[in-house]
């Protein structure tokens, strides 16, 4: 009995290591066949190997959809002849990078379209010499529309270009919506108080959501403004103190570089002595508890949630965090969510906030050589953005629209089979979101002018919430206090090795100073160390990178002109 | 007697009210993570759900148990746990007897093993050792870069060091061979050292997530616990122009409540089955020295 039991061990374990060796070899290999182009379709299919970040459907599938086969990769083999197939795939950004990193030291294919967030490792894959060279790819290629978006944001090539080279493209440009001011106008309502613009006001109104019950229940739960500064103080998406800053630094804003009137040369927004008044504020509203007391400790999406339970009365985040938060009106009788501009600065300005025109950038395998088949797939994606072909309402029918009685119907619990929520079919597409186009909620702001809504994507904007579409009419018209960054090249030789450092120290004073620990000078200690420990080096370096940026001119090789 | 007196009492009264603590401290988060699961999701953004559902429905294991990623994967977790610890444990047992006796040579042996654990070759270097061997893509990269574990051999070594010498003496003499002294006095005799070290592995091969992202290029290849990594990660991109419906479907916690949840019920489950080897002392009155 026993050595029979050993034997079956042994066959199998043995039966397994077989199998695992015969597994996966065919999966490889099918690169390159000669798939022609006919009528808009290959035939025989093609397939594309893509890399992505994160594929945040995982969880949620249908029955019998996976990342490698779901309604979107069947529409591309049955509509284009073009099979997307992931075979390289992260979790979150650092693994993805270290995927990427992995991928480049092992003598392994990379991926045909690679999909980059981080400019290191954008730098990394061209001095590795095993990405595409792509300027006469996107001149003959790219489709006339495509061009139109790519024409208007140029400096989005500054991280790919290297000796007058292009070696990839951002992923779907567009000035992202800034942020807005969400507060409990049940709570203003209460305290008859008003939606602050100024810094003054905005101090009155976190005082009284701290000190004066604003939800009426007499407990001492409530106050004012919560954000977070665990990562950065400037999250650029949620949970945001940018526009205290703002008001104090105008332009500089922390942690970006912007360009200094005076000298004409970029400057670090941290050091910008207006910080220090910023920061003098921030923590005396600290010390009086009219901010959320982990600020420190959460992350941009943690600090979200006293907003949510209904303990927190101001939050400022990009405008669709109302639907993030907006569980607050459900659990909490008489709560109401208002939308509002950003406070204005202390010298009657506006305040800015960063501004975001692309998410990452493609980047492509030399060994790719399909780049038409590419461009073909890239710009039906952009059918549901322009509202054209077979994605004029949506991605899917059923999966993120429907069709009820020959109405478009975009909530998911009135699908002809009813959803909890929608499956985000968009994020199937290598593009990580569906691309969009418009600045910065144009959608709604049309809508808000009494512009019909006869176009898929219109549509689309209409079936939101009326506090849903005010924030993003509220974005569009303040887009003018969107400031990208204008330092988007790879990190320089002294960022390299003091980088880490500098911000660390910087993220560190910041949140000394805000909970009392350490005295208000230490600013300016800070901005003396940040001079000696490798920063006057890197702005130098960062200022001679602009110049050089600012002189080749790569557009008119690409057609972009 | 000893148990009466008052210090004792107090003592008693002291270590339940820590053992229960503990007992809660671990038993709790799993209680809120099943209240959440079957939670609507208002009740879990608005932070109501504590230990009981908040609006109770049965979507997110609807969702769940259709979505054939999850269940492809808790298979292939399965199948890495069920041979990784066969093998690990056929290894570790054989490697682990014959070196808790001595010959020449054995010190030589300990010394290379130990080094494993004190260095090791790195990230890199272990990936391009497993690309190379052909291993990638395939479930013995989960299974066999970490089949053999120094620390786990030492454990059951000296496991088989504490049985009496004189046991094994009186099998020789009966004619037994070293094969089935192993058999059938070693390893009857070592159950509680056999299940603790099994039960390490299993756990270490349920939870690893790492290597399941790191050498599976296909996610259908993803063992369970790499699979949740997918899901539970907060999407940190600065998403943009998302439409009002995607985001409320990012924002959708309960279903990774239940996923969480139901990959903590197999070990939960085997838990039980291995305990009772854990009573020591079967050695104990054998042979008299």
């Amino acid at each position: 009995m026993k050595k029979a039991g050993s034997i079956l061990l042994t066959a199998v374990l043995m039966t397994g290591l077989l199998a695992g060796c015969g597994g996966k070899v065919g999966s490889e290999g099918n690169q390159g066949s000669a798939g022609v182009l006919v009528d808009g379709k290959y035939d025989p299919p093609i397939t594309i190997t893509i890399g992505k970040q994160l594929d945040e459907n995982a969880g949620k599938y249908f029955e019998g959809e996976s990342l490698n086969d779901n309604v979107l990769t069947r529409w591309g083999v049955d509509n284009l002849g073009i099979k997307i197939e992931t075979t390289l795939l992260g979790g979150d950004a650092d693994q993805y990078n270290n995927k990427l990193r992995l991928a480049l030291t092992g003598a392994e294919k990379l991926p045909d379209i690679i999909p980059v967030y981080d400019t290191m490792l954008m730098n990394d894959l061209i001095q590795s010499g095993r990405v595409k060279e792509v300027t006469e790819d996107i001149k003959n290629y790219m489709p006339e529309r495509l061009k139109e978006i790519y024409k208007q944001y140029p400096t989005t090539f500054n991280p790919v270009i290297q000796d007058g080279k292009v070696y990839g493209m951002a992923i779907s440009p567009v000035l992202t919506e800034g942020q807005v001011m969400l507060i409990r106008q049940d709570w203003l309502d209460n305290l008859g108080l008003q939606a602050p613009t100024t810094i003054e006001e905005f101090e009155q109104v976190i005082a009284a959501f701290t000190n004066d019950d604003p939800d009426g229940n007499n407990k001492n739960d409530t106050y004012g403004f919560t954000f977070s500064g665990k990562d950065t103080y400037n999250t650029g998406w949620v949970s945001d103190p940018i526009m205290i800053f703002s008001a104090f630094t105008g332009k500089h804003l922390p942690s970006k570089w912007q360009l200094d009137e005076e000298s004409g040369k970029l400057v670090y927004g941290s050091i910008h002595e207006g910080n220090k008044e910023a920061l003098a504020t921030l923590r005396d509203w600290y010390s009086k508890g009219y901010l959320n007391k982990e600020l420190a400790t959460q992350g941009a999406w943690d600090a979200i949630a006293d907003f949510t339970e209904g303990k927190a009365g101001i939050i400022v985040g990009r405008p669709w965090l109302y639907g993030s938060v907006s569980a607050v009106e459900t659990n909490i009788e008489g709560a109401i969510i208002s939308v509002h501009p950003t406070i204005n600065g202390v010298t009657g300005d506006r305040t800015y906030q960063d501004a975001q025109l692309n998410d990452g950038v493609f980047m492509f395998s030399k060994e790719f050589d399909n780049m038409e088949a590419f461009f073909l797939y890239y710009d039906k994606l952009y059918d549901a953005a322009f509202g054209t072909g077979d994605f004029q309402y949506g991605y899917a029918q059923g999966y993120d629209y429907d069709i009820v009685d020959g109405e478009v119907v975009f909530d998911p619990t009135l699908f002809n089979e009813p959803l909890d929520s929608i499956q985000g079919v968009g994020k199937m597409a290598f593009t990580k979101n569906g691309p969009a186009i418009g600045d910065a909620g144009k959608d709604f702001y049309d809508l808000a002018q009494g512009v019909e809504a006869n176009t898929g994507p219109l549509m689309r904007a209409n079936a939101a919430d009326e506090t849903w579409k005010a924030g993003y009419v509220i974005s569009y018209e303040n887009r003018e206090g969107l400031l990208p960054n204008l330092f988007n090249g790879p990190p320089t030789k002294t960022m390299q090795s003091n980088w880490e450092q500098l911000r660390t120290m910087e993220l560190e004073t910041y949140t000394k100073i805000i909970y009392s620990n350490v005295p208000l000078d230490a600013f300016d200690d800070f901005v003396k160390q940040w001079y000696e420990k490798g920063g006057s080096q890197i702005t130098e370096e960062v200022n001679e990178w602009y110049s050089n940026a600012s002189e080749v001119d790569v557009m008119s090789s690409m057609g972009l002109e | 007697m000893y148990h009466k007196t008052t210090g004792y009492k107090i003592f008693s009264v002291f270590n339940y009210i820590i053992l229960i603590l503990a007992g809660l401290a671990c038993f709790l988060p799993l209680l809120h993570l099943l209240a959440q699961s079957f939670s609507s999701k208002a009740a879990i953004a608005g932070n109501l759900v504590s230990f009981w559902p908040v609006g109770f429905n049965t979507n997110a294991y609807a969702i769940t148990f259709n979505n054939s990623n999850f269940t492809g994967s808790m298979m292939i977790s399965v199948m890495r746990t069920v041979l990784g610890t066969l093998l690990s444990m056929t290894i570790l047992t054989t490697a682990g007897y014959a070196l808790s006796k001595d010959f020449r040579g054995r010190n030589t042996l300990m010394w290379i093993f130990v080094f494993t654990m004190l260095f090791n070759g790195g990230l890199i270097p272990s990936y391009i050792l497993v690309t190379s061997l052909g291993l990638k893509g395939t479930l013995w990269a989960l299974i066999l870069p970490g089949a053999f574990g120094a620390y786990n051999l030492i454990l059951l070594m000296n496991f088989f060091r504490t049985i009496p010498k004189a046991l094994e003496e009186a099998a020789f003499i009966d004619g037994a061979s070293f094969f089935v002294i192993f058999r059938s006095i070693y390893l009857p005799l070592s159950l509680p050292g056999l299940a603790t070290v099994s039960l390490f592995i299993m756990v270490g091969h349920w939870n690893s997530w790492f290597d399941g992202l790191l050498y599976m290029s296909d996610p259908a290849d993803y063992p369970l616990a790499s699979f949740l990594q997918t899901v539970v990660v907060q999407t940190n991109a600065q998403s943009m122009a998302m439409s009002q419906s995607e985001v409320e479907a990012m924002a959708e916690q309960s279903v990774k409540a239940a996923q969480i949840f139901i990959s903590t019920l197999p070990i939960i489950a085997v838990y039980p089955f291995l305990q009772r080897y854990f009573v020591k002392g079967i050695v104990l009155g054998a042979v008299k020295e």
